[in-house]
């Protein structure tokens, strides 16, 4: 049986935060919260792994799309990263950053559930 | 006390934040996810909204003294409120960051200062609605619990 899903959650603005936090323990998913997208820079630098990235756009030091092209260019190119902003006009830079799709705000709970059944087969088909 | 009274009257009371278009269907999203494990869930986002949202339109009203004609400073402080509003469905709310936004984009101040207006007054309505709302639930106690003789 493959272990929980991993999941990072960059996001600084604590309604949203609280918001996905409970839907992200729906799924009973082990949850790391950054407040910006350093913190999540500097937890992939100490090489903490995720299956799934949730990312905010606009927070203080630095923004989510920063923070996703630093994580790719190190090399983690198998983390799912899910973009996330309530502007719908930020969708062509998180994608150029390099997430995997942007979902506007408020995320829904069923669509995170889809993805997170994605990393999930995925992480049962890698086991075989 | 008659507990299903108090809680058909919370029903009531939250039919009517919809009807109003005060809350949209996000709020049930948040509903939704309250729980055994979280009893108070949406009460306490709730909390946290409003003392968040408190900050912004503060930290805004400074701005808008501060700095002049600084649309995009201004801005960005109405996404974040924006933002949170989506988050937990404050409609009417939502709608008048937008057209502050909306102003911003044209370079308005009037436009600028009078949605803040109405967006506190929402940001007040919603509250003192809200508050309301929660003290009649707290009364009616939870929902599983068995309807007690009327007093």
């Amino acid at each position: 049986m493959a272990s929980p899903v991993k999941v990072l959650l960059v996001e600084d603005t604590r309604v949203d935060a609280l918001v996905l936090l409970a839907m992200l323990r729906r799924f009973h998913c082990e949850i790391i919260i950054a407040n910006n997208g350093k913190e999540a820079v500097d937890l992939f630098l100490e090489g903490k792994k995720f299956d799934f990235v949730l990312c905010d756009n606009e927070m203080p030091i630095m923004t989510g799309p920063e923070a996703v092209e630093k994580i790719r260019a190190m090399g983690e190119t198998d983390v799912k990263i899910i973009g996330i902003s309530s502007n719908n006009n930020v969708r062509e830079v998180f994608m150029t950053a390099g997430v995997d799709v942007f979902i506007p705000k408020p995320l829904k709970i069923d669509v995170l559930g889809a993805m997170i059944q994605e990393v999930i087969n995925k992480k049962n088909n890698a086991m075989f | 006390m008659d507990y299903s009274n108090l809680r058909r009257q919370a029903a009531s009371m939250k039919k009517g934040l919809f009807d109003q278009g005060l809350l949209d269907e996000q709020f049930r999203q948040v509903e939704d996810l309250q729980d055994e494990a979280s009893p108070n869930f949406v009460e306490e986002v709730v909390a946290v909204f409003f003392k968040d949202s408190c900050r912004l339109i503060s930290n805004l009203e400074q701005a808008l003294e501060k700095y002049p004609r600084d649309f995009n400073r201004w801005d960005a402080y109405m996404q974040q409120l924006k933002g949170s509003c989506s988050s937990i469905g404050a409609s009417r709310m939502k709608n008048e960051c937008m057209l502050f936004r909306d102003n911003c984009g044209k370079g308005n101040v009037e436009g600028c200062m009078g949605c803040l207006q109405k967006l506190k007054r929402e940001h007040a309505i919603l509250r003192q609605k809200l508050e309301s709302y929660f003290q009649l639930l707290r009364q009616a106690g939870p929902a599983g619990a068995a309807t007690r003789p009327v007093m």
